[in-house]
């Protein structure tokens, strides 16, 4: 039985605006989910749903076969992380952590154990005594983390912990958290917009878009068998490459079963082709990662390379392919429109390449691809074409 | 004075430097002198000191020259000036208060105003304070009710705001807007325009001539509970809440542990206004008591002044005027008690970014 379970929890504000439509998400014990999606997703909304700070338009949540929609926050056992920590400016770093083990009269000798064993976990064990403000962040963040597992919770929420830490910092907390998570083994639910954070962490991934989720795997099947376009963008770093192209049908003028982008030629072997036979002389989305991109001397997609970014373990080449990018998804992603400024035709497409294959602005690069590593896309509806 | 104050020196935003990294070195000092708070407490003033030494030099680098603020001198000068004289406007009573609580009856009236002049008769004065002169009451009493009426009605007048405020601020339910601008338009409605309800009321209430119809009607404070609104909605941050319900915290708890300690600067402030408004109140002693051993200060140095211009006693004057100095004094006391709550800086730690 999930620990956590959602059936069609549903939030609409008094404007009218739905924030979240139709929620199903089941959290089993110990698992740890990431629920991910840009800004404005519902995300947040769906843990402080959980959380009990929200009230709910519809739809049920249960931890294991207890229905908990009208139980209010303290009676409900969760554990919560908040995004910008807030912690108790008056109280210690010890008074923080314990406080939980107060409301619930925990006794005094058992209570100290549990804030110095968490601590412990934790490595604050020499600030007990500090109140937050004479905290650096990560450690505000330590204690955060105190205060939720202090009370060994059977349900753990964490809501965007890390987003208010340096870059190196947020790394070094990516592991931390998880660490503590196995140790103490709740069903955890991790509220994040960073896809990065969401792949790295989560045993499974929920993502949302627009408080409608979009779908919910394990971080290996969401890159690899991505359900729609949006998840095909959002998931990956840097985003997916998108065209229109259209099928050309098997044996028509004698040719082989072919992607064709604009100007370009993608053959597709048999299997490939079985795969999209349905679509055969219809118009699809095809989608290509970056890191699939290899550069080739043979026949290929020829493209010009626009811009060139050397980041010293590989390359980015943005580059210039005569074909109809398919943006109209893509523009939902958090990362902003890249370079559209540039006198000239913008780049349409990004490859993430060897960094000591040599590429010049401005010149000629044919790519190849894996065609077994092509994405095929339902142009009207977004959804992955599956054979 | 040429330079205005940087906002650099506001001890608040001095403050929130330590919440970066790389702190200044007068925080620096002053976080050394809190980390040896422990039995070393002759150690700790002496830092404590040095700390504030510092921390006046780094505001005196800190100060401005006027003409970055985009002021000219002479404008500045004028300002000052007027600013000036309007200090001196205002201090002038109360020096003259002062002055004179030290003369008799008679060089009250045939002295100089604004100088001293023998005999001192100061604790002369002062010891009539404690005596029933003409048999209308000992100033000693009314002072006793006053601080009464006052200590009562001021702690109630806060606690209730901040119960109100807080509620108003932190919890929606049906009709709390309503209810919130009701309690506004409470300020528009003059007390003299309730004279004669009130009184009635009072009357069928039993209230005439009780305590208890001074203390009641002082501990509602319209302003304190819009006060303790304001400030709940800037101290008192929702995510401590959902984070302390979250914890298992019952709503009581949560207020009395989470969200007091941070409300104390907006508590202090409607606290010395409430206290204030009572120790200074007139009108409303007036209409109910008619017993002169319930009468505040006010109603009472008030009968003292009518009957020194009145019936001719005129040794009530000295005490009138002493009377008048010594009720003030408490406000001041109060005041200078109650001015180290006005800082900033409580939340910090508290919330990121």
């Amino acid at each position: 039985m999930a620990a956590i379970s959602t059936r069609e929890l549903t939030k609409v504000y008094a404007t009218g605006v739905k924030a979240l439509d139709a929620l199903d998400l089941d959290v089993a014990d110990g698992e740890f989910v990431v629920l991910v999606g840009p800004s404005g997703c519902g995300k947040t909304t769906a843990l402080r749903m959980v959380a009990g700070l929200e009230r709910i338009t519809s739809g049920t949540i249960s931890f294991g076969d207890r229905v908990v929609n009208d139980v209010s926050p303290r009676h409900r056992d969760v554990a919560m992380v908040f995004q910008n920590y807030a912690l108790y400016p008056h109280l210690s770093v010890y008074q923080n952590i314990g406080f939980a083990l107060e409301n619930q009269k925990v006794a005094k000798a058992e209570r100290d154990r549990r804030i110095r064993a968490a601590a412990g976990v934790l490595g604050l064990g020499d600030l007990l005594g500090r109140k937050p403000k004479q905290l650096s962040g990560g450690q505000r963040q330590r204690v955060a983390m105190g205060r939720a597992i202090v009370r060994e919770p059977s349900v753990f929420l964490m809501d965007e912990p890390l987003s208010n830490l340096d870059a190196k910092l947020r790394v070094q907390m990516r592991s931390e958290v998880l660490r503590v998570h196995r140790s103490i083994g709740a069903a955890t639910l991790y509220v994040t917009h960073d896809q990065t954070e969401a792949m790295t962490m989560g045993d499974r991934v929920a993502v949302l878009q627009a408080g409608v989720l979009q779908q919910y795997d394990t971080p290996r099947a969401l890159y690899d068998r991505p359900a729609n376009v949006f998840v095909a963008t959002f998931i990956g770093s840097p985003a997916m490459n998108l065209y229109e192209a259209g099928l050309s049908a098997d044996g028509a003028s004698g040719s082989r079963p072919a992607a064709v982008l604009g100007s370009q030629r993608l053959d597709l072997p048999a299997p490939v082709a079985a795969h999209v036979a349905a679509y055969q002389g219809r118009k699809v989305i095809v989608g290509i990662r970056p890191e699939d991109l290899v550069v080739s001397s043979g026949p290929g997609m020829v493209t010009e390379a626009r811009i060139v970014e050397v980041l010293g373990s590989e390359q980015h080449v943005y580059f210039w392919l005569d074909a109809t990018p398919a943006t109209q998804a893509a523009a939902a992603t958090d990362e902003p429109a890249e370079a559209g400024f540039l006198v000239g035709s913008a780049p349409n497409g990004m490859a993430r390449i060897d960094p000591h294959t040599p590429v010049k602005p401005g010149a000629r690069v044919t790519f190849t691809v894996d065609p077994e590593r092509l994405y095929f896309f339902d142009p009207d509806t977004g959804l992955a074409i599956t054979g | 004075m040429t330079e205005l104050k940087g906002r650099d020196a506001d001890p608040a935003a001095s403050q929130s430097a330590a919440a970066l990294p790389g702190p200044t070195s007068a925080e620096g000092a002053r976080r050394q002198g809190r980390a040896s708070e422990g039995g070393m407490g002759r150690w700790v003033g002496a830092r404590r000191r040095a700390a504030r030494k510092q921390e006046r030099l780094e505001e005196q680098d800190s100060a401005i020259p006027v003409e970055l603020y985009g002021l000219r001198r002479g404008t500045v000068t004028l300002l000052t000036t007027l600013a000036f004289l309007f200090a001196i406007f205002t201090l002038v009573p109360i020096a003259w208060i002062v002055i004179n609580s030290t003369k008799t009856q008679a060089n009250i009236f045939e002295t100089f105003g604004f100088w001293f002049a023998s005999p001192f008769s100061f604790f002369h004065n002062f010891s009539l304070l404690f005596q029933n002169v003409d048999g209308y009451g000992t100033y000693i009493q009314w002072f006793g009710n006053t601080a009464l009426y006052a200590v009562i009605g001021g702690v109630g007048a806060t606690a209730l705001s901040a119960f109100a405020g807080y509620g108003f601020s932190r919890f929606s339910f049906r009709s709390s807007k309503v209810l919130f601008y009701l309690t506004l338009a409470a300020l528009l409605v003059p007390i003299t325009a309730l004279t004669l309800p009130l009184y009635l009321t009072y009357a069928k209430a039993h209230l005439i001539n009780s305590i208890w119809g001074m203390i009641l009607p002082s501990m509602i404070s319209p302003v304190g509970i819009y006060l303790m609104k304001v400030y709940t909605d800037i101290s008192v941050p929702r995510e401590l809440i959902d984070a302390a319900r979250i914890d298992g915290g019952g709503e009581a708890r949560i207020f009395f542990r989470v969200a007091l300690p941070l409300m104390v600067p907006g508590l202090m402030t409607v606290l010395l206004i409430s206290v204030v408004a009572v120790w200074n109140n007139y009108f409303l002693p007036l209409l109910i008591f008619n017993v002169n051993t319930k009468y505040p200060l006010t109603v009472g140095l008030g009968l003292w002044s009518e009957r020194a211009q009145n019936s001719g006693n005129a040794q009530l004057f000295p005490m009138v005027v002493i009377g008048g100095l010594v009720t003030i004094i408490p406000l001041i006391v109060l005041f200078l008690l109650l001015q180290r709550y006005w800082r900033g800086g409580l939340l910090l730690g508290s919330i990121a970014n």
